[in-house]
């Protein structure tokens, strides 16, 4: 099998392979904008003391957590079309990820400000901090630091879901080695690069985090 | 027109019920294997053996880095190259092993690091061996801390399961995929589809749930 | 019985056991003291390995430690080890974790370990106790199974690390009663610890330690009422006042 890896077919590739790179990389950032935005505000609805409005963020979370993002994302594709609704892939693709991502953006968030100690809120309060400088001073930043890691896992993970979006015959990275796949019958040269680009991004990401984590996270005082 | 595609659906269902009998085999497949190799990586990847663990973090890393989709369509159309005739089930019972298994791994890694070093001081003094401190002290306590998150994996195998119908595995997506095709009520369809994953996947999220819990009591009584 | 000859111990940098030269005869009961980070607990840490050493040579019962090709089951099972805290199997009851070391290491069958492990148990005055799981246990319950557990082995050596340190003031004497009981059954001990009137009731000698080396070793009635060395004063001088 790789008596033979051609490396020139790749070179011949690459400009595609670099343009699917761009591609995934636009899909993920859009996506992962909207998730983080969608993933506040169903937060935000989820803690509400508004018994319906908490429901129904509860709903549209536990539904996106037990069905498959591919699911989903069939579900947006085929469906959309049947209401009148004629989108161009790409944004079908969006809208899928975004609410996918959304709700898992919405639990981190939550449990961010759950793990907060009530103790914080209090010495606060004792100290006369109002509201918005409680939030500001006190629970956001310590929210911050604790939230980095899972939603940058999360960004990960929305990196690695948008491959799914070639099943919807969007250009991407994955795409990319389907093609040199059914032109060259060559999917081992196109499918490990392939893996090879999102290698990239996933140390990137890494990285990133374990960086980040270092300027923000704060130690609990013992 | 829409009560002309439900009435369709509904005699669909046998198909789709085959389709969930399909998802089922190759998600509870994988499953069990993956635990069993999964647990055994996750004992070497806790070990004192640098080589052991690092080969293994490796494997896991890279498993990790690379989307599932990449993984499945390198599984079914790499491998063939090498010699070894994959047919799309095996295949994707495999691709699926092979990534819980990384995961699982981690899960069972991370559970045995948890359990105080102090226990494993007082198993030492006292000249147990370390297959006897791992079997008799080691295991039963790291158990608490994997069941949680192990059975949330098997709600992302199942989820994950329904990558393969990309290669032709005939299950609960595949199904809507195909029925969309004759009954273009995307909507419907895959309405249908996400509620049967629901009906699998929601129980086992709150057994998960039920477990952090009562594990979570368990371990402040200690 | 325990012979340390020239040891010496880094942390990286740190210098922990400094040139430490010590003999203890079998049936002796010495107490280590000194401020914290003295070294006093890697001391004892080191008689079963739990600690490497560097440099030096260190004898328990004829065998050899600092050799790392010598095999510690052996030794561990001749040396019962108390932790300051308690370190007992949360998922075991008593009887649980006073046989499993018998019968796993020293191979006795069920029956007999189970036997051994509830006379031992009765011992530390813990007879009732049997069945309860450590969570059921008081701190000064739990540190007495863990002296069981260490018994259980019929070691010929029991270490104790702060084996009172961790426990609320009403608990103290009766770990301690049980460990003067030991002592005065001729068991050969090494105490790590603050309870400076234990160490005058029973112990033969007292080794005092700053800075990782061993400064005085005298025995209890010279240590405290005459110590030789300034810093020996100033130690006891510190814990006597309160």
């Amino acid at each position: 099998m790789l008596e033979a890896f051609n490396f020139r077919v790749i070179l011949e590739y690459m400009p595609l392979y670099l343009q699917c790179f761009s591609a995934t990389l636009w899909l993920s950032a859009l996506s992962l904008l909207g998730a983080i935005i969608v993933g506040t505000i169903a937060c935000a609805m989820r803690l509400s003391q508004s018994r319906t409005i908490s429901r129904i963020a509860g709903i549209y979370i536990e539904s996106i957590r037990s069905t498959p993002l591919l699911a989903q994302l069939y579900f947006f594709y085929f469906g959309l079309p049947s209401l009148g609704v004629m989108l161009p892939e790409w944004v079908t693709g969006i809208i899928a990820l975004t609410l996918n991502s959304g709700a898992y953006y919405a639990e981190i968030i939550r449990a961010g400000i759950q793990a907060i100690p009530y103790g914080q809120i209090e010495a606060g309060i004792a100290s006369g901090l109002n509201y918005f400088q409680r939030m500001r001073y006190i629970i956001l930043p310590q929210a911050l630091g604790m939230t980095i890691r899972p939603m940058l896992g999360q960004a990960i993970v929305l990196v690695k879901d948008s491959s799914l979006l070639s099943l919807i015959s969007i250009m991407e990275l994955t795409r990319a080695g389907q093609l040199l796949t059914s032109d060259r019958f060559m999917p081992t040269e196109g499918f490990l690069t392939t893996a090879a680009f999102y290698l990239v991004i996933y140390y990137l990401l890494k990285g990133f985090s374990g960086w980040s984590e270092k300027r923000l996270i704060f130690r609990e005082a013992h | 027109m829409w009560s002309f595609y439900f009435n369709e659906l509904i005699r669909s269902l046998p198909f789709f019920l085959k389709g969930l009998w399909m998802t089922v085999a190759v998600s509870g497949l994988s499953l069990i294997a993956g635990t069993i190799i999964g647990s055994i990586w996750g004992i070497m990847r806790s070990s004192r053996n640098k080589i052991l663990r690092s080969i293994i973090g490796a494997w896991v890393d890279l498993i990790r880095g690379t989307p599932f989709l990449v993984q499945v369509f390198i599984i079914f159309f790499i491998l063939p190259s090498a010699g070894i005739e994959l047919e799309a089930f095996p295949a994707a019972v495999i691709a699926l092993t092979n990534m819980g298994a990384c995961f699982i791994c981690e899960i069972v890694a991370g559970g045995i690091m948890a359990v105080p070093s102090g226990q494993r001081e007082a198993a030492t003094a006292s000249g147990l061996s370390s297959f006897q401190q791992l079997r008799y002290i080691v295991l039963p306590q790291a158990l608490r801390t994997i069941l949680p998150p192990l059975v949330g994996q098997y709600v992302l195998i199942v989820k994950d399961s329904s990558v393969v119908s990309a290669i032709g595995v005939v299950d609960v997506t595949r199904v809507g995929w195909l029925t969309v095709q004759r009954i273009p009520e995307g909507l419907m369809v895959f309405g249908l589809v996400g509620l049967l994953y629901f009906a699998i996947c929601y129980p086992l999220i709150n057994l998960s749930n039920v477990l952090e819990r009562r594990m979570t009591v368990v371990a402040t009584k200690l | 019985m325990i012979s340390f000859k020239k040891v010496n111990k880094w942390y990286g940098e740190l210098h922990v056991l400094n040139n430490i030269n010590l003999e203890v005869a079998q049936g002796e009961v010495v107490v280590v003291c000194g401020p914290s980070g003295s070294g006093k607990s890697t001391l004892i840490r080191c008689i079963n390995r739990l600690e490497p050493i560097q440099k030096g040579e260190l004898v328990v019962d004829d065998m050899e430690v600092h050799d790392k090709k010598t095999n510690m089951t052996k030794i561990r099972a001749e040396i019962g080890f108390v932790f300051q805290s308690f370190n007992l199997y949360p998922h075991m009851t008593a009887l649980g974790n006073v046989t499993i070391a018998p019968i796993k290491v020293r191979k006795i069958p069920k029956g007999e370990a189970e036997k051994l492990g509830r006379e031992t148990l009765t011992r530390v005055g813990l007879g009732e106790r049997i069945d309860n799981y450590p969570a059921q246990l008081s701190g000064g319950q739990q540190q007495r199974v863990a002296i069981a557990r260490g018994l259980c082995m019929r070691p010929k050596i029991m270490l104790f690390d702060e084996p009172t340190s961790a426990l609320d003031p009403e608990m103290i004497n009766e770990v301690l009663d049980v460990m003067r009981d030991l002592a005065k059954e001729g068991m050969t001990m090494m105490v790590v610890t603050h309870e400076m009137g234990f160490a005058r009731e029973v112990a033969n000698r007292v080794v005092f330690m700053d800075d990782g080396q061993i400064i005085e070793v005298a025995t209890p009635h010279d240590f405290f009422t005459n110590p030789q060395s300034d810093r020996g004063k100033n130690f006891l001088s510190s814990i006597l006042t309160h």
